[in-house]
């Protein structure tokens, strides 16, 4: 975790003739946790895919992302369903990590999302929550530098949500790792963003950048604070 | 064994014995044993022909060619599907090959083979043919059918390609690998044995029921038949314990 920070400098990406993304202009400091919210299909998805070099921006350049380790949490928990929860998190660390070290990282992240008692459970033995909380885990679990997550909370009951969002702040506070989350939901990005980039339009382009200053801990979706963010991330997503 | 393990064997011999019964009444309404044998006569003839050493010559022959078949299939078959289903080229070159074994009737087959080789060689070559586009057409729609997210995954996380060969790839590719070798095994049985009883070779089940024909004993091609149905039946089992052999393993 140096003190490089990260830059997206006029992205555009298209596919064919279809523009999704133009001139996208963003600035990343280290170790924060970095919202960016928008409409479902505007092109969030394509956007992290960029940031993980899974594909190539047509224009523009990134900065400070070639040659990062990089975790993901996806939608899906992408869980490998003949590995237990243990091999599948043991899967991603085994070139960086010593097998020792492997045995006490996969117990200490299991036992911080709460499921050190299903560490030789399969996939299929565990509910949707449970599996998400094991990629949860998986994605702090790998030695990266550069965490990215795509809308991890989605298609989950409010309960579920806010349960797993509690796991993950516990486990990003004492972690601190930069962390760049897409989500179209509002109460997600104010419980959780300490800066918040929306995207509008078709192609998407950032249309508002806030820095969020209510204080992380204890943030609460009834906190007059949040509800007022809420309000104004509203606003600015419809108006 | 579990409560309902012994329930379905229990149904499987009670549709045994029916079928049994049902043979039996038919023998009797036809009244002839030329035309259909009653299941004790078989039954006698069965227990007769086993203790010839001819008998066993021609079992033992018969599953030498069809295990070489089978085996031959199985290795080529992989190495083509795994082939065809990592390079998109090689599995557009292969199609129309592929199709066309599938579609030529055994019989062409056999009769090109009988020009082509030496009696007892030919059944082993027909059941490659036969056996061999199903093994490879099954693989490579697993490689193909593998979970493009969990690979994507993989790679996100740098995990090398050579473990996600062995930890994802071929895992995934398992089911689809024994549902071909399953029903390979049960052409090859069947392919062998109508090639033998046209290549006539030295020794072979085959051979015997040409020969049994030839003197229009019905009663020995019953025999001979419920024997191909046990070989079946052996090698079917025997696949069983090695596809929970391969759960396990995943």
């Amino acid at each position: 975790m140096t003190g490089v920070d990260l830059t997206l400098r006029g992205v555009c990406k298209q596919f064919g003739d279809h523009c999704v993304l133009r001139d996208i202009d963003m600035e990343f400091d280290e170790g924060r946790l970095i919202c960016i919210l928008g409409p479902s299909g505007c092109g969030k998805t394509t956007l992290l895919n960029l940031m993980a070099g899974l594909i190539r921006a047509e224009r523009g350049e990134l900065v400070g992302f070639s040659g990062r380790q990089v975790s993901y949490i996806f939608q899906e928990p992408r869980l490998i369903k003949w590995k237990t929860v243990r091999e599948n998190i043991e899967f991603v660390l085994q070139e960086a990590v010593s097998r020792e070290q492997r045995r006490e990282i996969v117990a200490r992240y299991l036992d911080l999302v709460g499921l050190a008692p299903f560490q030789d459970h399969y996939p299929s033995q565990l509910s949707g929550g449970m599996r998400q909380r094991v990629s949860i885990a998986r994605a702090f679990a790998h030695p990266s530098d550069l965490l990215l997550m795509d809308e991890p909370f989605n298609s989950l009951d409010l309960d579920l949500k806010l349960s797993l969002i509690r796991s993950f702040t516990d486990l990003w506070l004492r972690d601190g790792r930069t962390t760049i989350f897409v989500t179209h939901d509002i109460q997600e990005a104010a419980l959780l963003g300490d800066e918040i980039y929306i995207m509008t339009g078709s192609p998407a382009g950032v249309s508002r950048h806030l820095k969020v200053e209510v204080s992380r801990s204890g943030r609460s979706l009834y906190q007059d604070e949040v509800v007022a963010l809420s309000k104004e991330l509203f606003s600015l997503l419809t108006g | 064994m579990t409560a309902s393990s012994i329930r379905n064997s229990l149904l499987a011999l009670a549709s045994v014995a029916v079928l049994a019964l049902l043979w039996k009444l038919a023998a009797l309404a036809v009244g002839s044993e030329i035309i259909l044998p009653s299941p004790e006569a078989v039954v006698r003839d069965l227990a007769g022909i086993m203790l010839s050493s001819g008998f066993w010559a021609a079992v033992g022959a018969t599953l030498i060619r069809g295990l070489a078949s089978f085996f031959i299939s199985c290795l080529l078959g992989l190495a083509a599907g795994l082939l065809t289903g990592f390079s998109s080229t090689a599995y557009w070159l292969a199609q129309p090959l592929l199709t066309a074994l599938r579609s030529t009737p055994v019989m062409s087959v056999i009769l090109l083979a009988l020009i082509w080789f030496r009696a007892d060689l030919v059944p082993v070559f027909v059941g490659f043919l036969m056996a061999f586009p199903i093994v490879c057409g099954n693989v490579s729609t697993g490689i193909r059918n593998v979970d493009r997210q969990l690979l994507e995954m993989a790679r996100i996380y740098r995990v090398p390609a050579r473990r996600i060969l062995f930890e994802v790839q071929l895992p995934s590719m398992a089911p689809f690998l024994i549902a071909g070798l399953s029903t390979a095994m049960g052409i090859t049985w069947r392919v062998i044995v109508a090639a033998e009883v046209l290549s006539q070779p030295g020794a072979g089940l085959g051979t015997q029921m040409q020969l049994a024909r030839d003197y229009l004993d019905t009663t020995r091609l019953f025999a001979l038949t419920v024997v191909i149905l046990a070989i079946g039946f052996l090698f079917e089992s025997l696949l069983r314990v090695a596809e929970n052999r391969l759960q396990d393993w995943r």
